[in-house]
């Protein structure tokens, strides 16, 4: 009974998933193509091939920096929205420290323009949290709106101002390359010994260790630290924090600022680690998958890790059943957004299940033993 | 002829580490006022949620009017003629009496159209029918909380409810509402109805009551004819051994003054003030009672006292310093400890766990912290004696506090506003919802912190509580404190005269 509890709550992702792609069928099917062929196309081609797990990989590294600071804030009882807009300001300015400063050694350099990024997403997200918690403007209005600014502002300093003078009279639109001190080290010469090898092994750097440590820290902070518990008390109760002199607007502030500190570096794994420039079709949305992750990792930075790795494969799937499925890109899109809405309604509901089964045991357990009136007395 | 309204047979409700309802046994006649009394976390809550289709019992079974009935919902519970008049009152504030009444029921036309005016008129008979004072038009926000109890239960009557459970309705009442309800209550009885009523002053129980049940430790001990039966031998059932209901109060020289408000004005809502011109001192050694009918200004004085609410005008002082306009922490930190009127809002974070709700506002101490970490192992042994002190009924302190029954959450906030020896203690309602055994435990820390220098400043609605503690004694009315009385002077009496408005300051000097 109940060994069978604890495989149920262990294999409650992976029944979700399943759900998630038995509704998903239903479209396949709609369209005349075989679920279990595009499924085993999926699989195949994500699952079997070096290439495809690195790229997983790769696309995983953005989706855990945006589910983790998309999470902050909600921890906070704050929504960032803008996580969006503040990877595209980070990202500018890692570019700009990138490709501005020459001659400085890496272990300067690269972290400057770390900080650059994190520093860049702190500032774009000073005006929202300000008329948050100083005039009560609601921080999902004004983050969107400093989205749209973000991304304008962007297009103007890329093609109007920074624009890479070599590159004019091209197609392309892009700020000058950075200094190679400024780039994320690619794993791959730690790799190569392994016998990894290939471009998709390359692109894979430095910052998926880093995302992975900063979630096992930010875990730890919020569990065992003076802060984190701060931040629960807030979340939980603002007005019993308050009379307990815990000053809640300097608790939700620092989340935010945590939460766009993060932010700042979600663009990172393509511009310093992969392109070395910023493009003006740099990858966009990434700050919006990072609400999705969020959501599904319950806002545990732990769990952002597996579900951002769940974005990244079916992303990489998608690739894959588009290819050689056959199937219209519009399509995988719908599909991808079906399984993650099911899953997250199937994890629901299957937490829950587990949850009252687990009291119902509790409950047992007690019946057997005569621990029955209450402690205390 | 079956006069049963209800049926209970040996209902069994366990929670994780704790078993609620014990085989639990229990006949409530049609048109009788039927009482439960019990220790904090005797089950009598769990017990009426049962009833009410909240929870489920794991055992036994429920016969309404003869029939057995599973109650899986209260949905299920109001067709059954039975409801529950809610402790935490669900209105919203901005509609009208009418408005909240009908509230997911609304009577509407054949297109859909709400038929506000059939609505009022309907109100309006349930209470002339029922005899309560209540405008069926009238914004429910700009109510008082007995008239708001009104509200909640007359929506329970409209749903066509038999049987109507009153869950410590009194707690948050002053004696003069009390007064109303039970004279409601008389006239809902004399109409059929039949009302399970519970409370923890058995003073009330008596007065209202035909037939008292007492629970204790999730078991019945027993039912007795509230004719038949004295406070002294309900208190012995509940608790198990005689309980002492006297109350010594020590004679103790005043020191200097702690806690001084000088012609304090708060604002309340929008730009009108609701504390004007309030001056008081209290000394240590001391503790200083303020009496009055709740909504008179004594929530918005308690939270500028303790930092929570800016002044307007006047000064504040603790121990001599200047902190009109000082953070909570500040003043917090200077020594000041607070016991809020409402526990749920002020108090306690309810998903939180017991032990983090025991610490909260003492968790930066050093004893609690290893630089920015928190020290588990040294939380637990506090956390451990907190516990065993107060006597609060849990079976695992990393269990949410929202897990406890009302009186062990509210012993969480009396023990931890108790700890690291305040030297101000602001206490509002410091009693509500505790059982005879935990009140008087709080009365005694009260009096041993009043004999070591504690200045205590004590708003309550609970008379009794007032002139039994109190060394001096005000009554707030209308934002203003309109009269002071030596604890030798004061009477129910007089006091309720002020309370009231009947009389004022200016009078009692002219006389
Ligand atoms: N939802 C819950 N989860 C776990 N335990 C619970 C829950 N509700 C109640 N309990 C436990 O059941 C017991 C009975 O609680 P209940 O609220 O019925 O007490 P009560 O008689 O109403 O007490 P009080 O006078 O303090 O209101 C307590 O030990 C309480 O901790
Ligand atoms: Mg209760």
């Amino acid at each position: 009974m109940k060994g069978r509890l604890l495989l149920l709550q262990v294999a409650t992702p992976a029944l979700a998933i399943v759900f998630g792609m038995l509704i998903a069928s239903v479209m396949i099917l709609a369209i005349g193509r075989n679920p279990i062929d595009v499924y085993a196309v999926m699989v195949r081609f994500s699952l079997t091939r070096t290439d495809s797990l690195f790229s997983i990989l790769f696309k995983t590294t953005p989706l855990i920096f945006a589910g983790l600071a998309v999470a902050m804030s909600f921890r906070a009882s704050l929504f960032n929205i803008g996580v969006e807009g503040q990877y595209y300001i980070g990202a500018f300015c890692a570019a700009l420290v990138g490709f501005s400063l020459r001659g400085l050694p890496a272990v300067v350099h690269l972290p400057l323009a770390l900080l650059a990024a994190a520093g860049g997403g702190m500032v774009w997200a000073l005006v929202p949290i300000a008329l948050k918690l100083r005039r009560g403007a609601h921080e999902v209005i004004t983050t969107i709106m400093m989205n749209y600014i973000a991304s304008a502002l962007l297009l103007y300093l890329i093609n109007d101002v920074f624009r890479d003078p070599t590159q004019i009279g091209t197609p392309r639109v892009r700020t000058p390359v950075v200094a190679p001190a400024a780039r994320v080290p690619s794993m791959g010469p730690l790799l190569a010994p392994l016998g990894l090898h290939g471009s998709d092994v390359e692109k894979l750097n430095l910052l998926l260790p880093l995302g992975v440590t900063i979630a096992v820290v930010l875990a730890y902070f919020l569990s065992r630290t003076r802060f984190g518990y701060e931040v629960r008390a807030v979340a939980s109760n603002p007005l019993a924090a308050e009379a307990a002199g815990i000053p809640n607007a300097r608790v939700q502030f620092g989340m935010f600022m945590l939460s766009a500190g993060i932010a700042g570096l979600v663009g990172l794994n393509d511009i310093l680690g992969f392109f070395g420039y910023l493009d003006i079709d740099f990858p966009k949305g990434l700050g919006f998958l990072g609400i999705s992750v969020a959501l599904l990792a319950k806002n545990n930075p732990l769990g952002v890790i597996p579900a951002a790795l769940l974005f990244g494969f079916l992303d990489r799937g998608a690739a894959g059943v588009q290819f050689f499925a056959r199937v219209p890109k519009e399509i995988i899109v719908i599909l991808q957004a079906i399984i993650i809405l099911a899953i997250v309604v199937a994890y629901e509901l299957l937490t829950r299940y587990v949850r009252t089964q687990r009291k119902r045991e509790a409950e047992l357990v007690v019946t057997a033993t005569p621990v029955a009136e209450g402690t205390g007395s | 002829m079956n006069d049963l309204f209800i049926e209970l047979r040996h209902i069994t409700k366990r929670f994780p580490g704790v078993v609620a309802n014990d085989g639990v046994d229990l006949a409530v006649r049609t048109g009788e006022i039927h009482a439960i009394v019990g220790e904090n976390g005797a089950g009598k809550s769990t017990l009426m949620r049962i009833l009410y289709g909240l929870y489920q019992p794991d055992q036994g079974d429920i016969a309404v009017k003869g029939q057995t009935a599973v109650i899986d919902s209260p949905r299920r519970a109001l067709e059954l003629g039975i409801g529950m008049v809610h402790q935490h009152f669900m209105l919203i504030p901005v509609f009208t009496v009418a408005e909240n009444v009908i509230l997911g029921s609304e009577p509407a036309s054949g297109l859909g159209r709400l038929r506000m005016r059939e609505a009022r008129q309907r109100v309006a008979d349930l209470c002339r029918q029922y005899g309560f004072i209540l405008d069926p038009g009238a914004e429910v926000g700009a109510l008082s909380v007995g008239e708001q109890q009104r509200v909640e239960i007359i929506k329970v009557l409209y749903r066509g409810a038999e049987l109507l459970i009153l869950d410590e309705p009194t707690a948050v009442l002053v004696p003069q509402e009390v007064e109303e309800l039970f004279h409601n209550l008389r006239r809902l009885k004399e109409q059929g109805k039949t009302i399970i009523f519970i409370s923890h002053k058995l003073d009330e129980v008596l007065a209202i009551s035909d037939q008292v049940t007492v629970l204790r430790h999730g078991r019945v001990v027993g039912t007795v004819p509230a004719a038949r039966t004295t406070k002294a031998q309900l208190a012995e059932m509940m608790v198990g051994r005689p309980v002492l209901l006297e109350l010594e109060h020590p004679s103790v020289t005043p020191g200097q003054v702690r806690l001084e408000a000088r012609r304090l004005r708060v604002p309340g809502g929008g730009k009108r003030l609701a504390v004007r011109e309030v001056s008081l001192a209290v000394r240590a050694g001391e503790v200083y009672g303020v009496a009055g009918v709740e909504g008179n200004g004594q929530t918005e004085l308690v939270e500028a006292l303790v930092g929570l609410r800016p002044i307007a005008g006047g000064q504040l002082l603790v121990d001599g310093r200047d902190v009109t306009h000082a953070t909570a922490r500040a003043i917090r930190l200077l020594g000041v400890a607070h016991i809020p009127e409402d526990r749920h809002r002020r108090g306690i974070a309810l998903p939180m766990a017991v032990w983090e709700n025991l610490i909260l506002g003492h968790h930066t101490r050093d004893e609690f912290t290893h630089g920015a970490l928190l020290d588990r192992p040294g939380i637990q042994g506090f956390v451990r004696r907190r516990v065993g002190d107060y006597d609060i009924r849990v079976a695992d302190t990393d269990a949410p506090v929202l897990a406890l029954s009302g009186g062990n959450q509210q012993k969480v906030v009396v023990a931890r506003e108790f700890s690291f020896n305040p030297q101000v203690l602001v206490a509002a309602q410091p009693t509500r919802g505790l059982d005879i055994g935990a009140t008087e435990f709080v009365m005694r820390q009260l009096l041993a912190a009043r004999s070591s220098g504690m200045a205590v400043l004590l708003i309550s609605a609970n008379l009794e509580e007032v002139l039994s503690l109190s060394d001096r004694i005000a009554v707030m009315y209308g934002g203003e404190m309109v009269a002071e009385f030596a604890r030798a002077e004061a009477t129910p009496a007089e006091l309720g005269l002020y309370m009231t408005g009947t009389k004022r300051k200016d009078e009692a000097r002219a006389g």
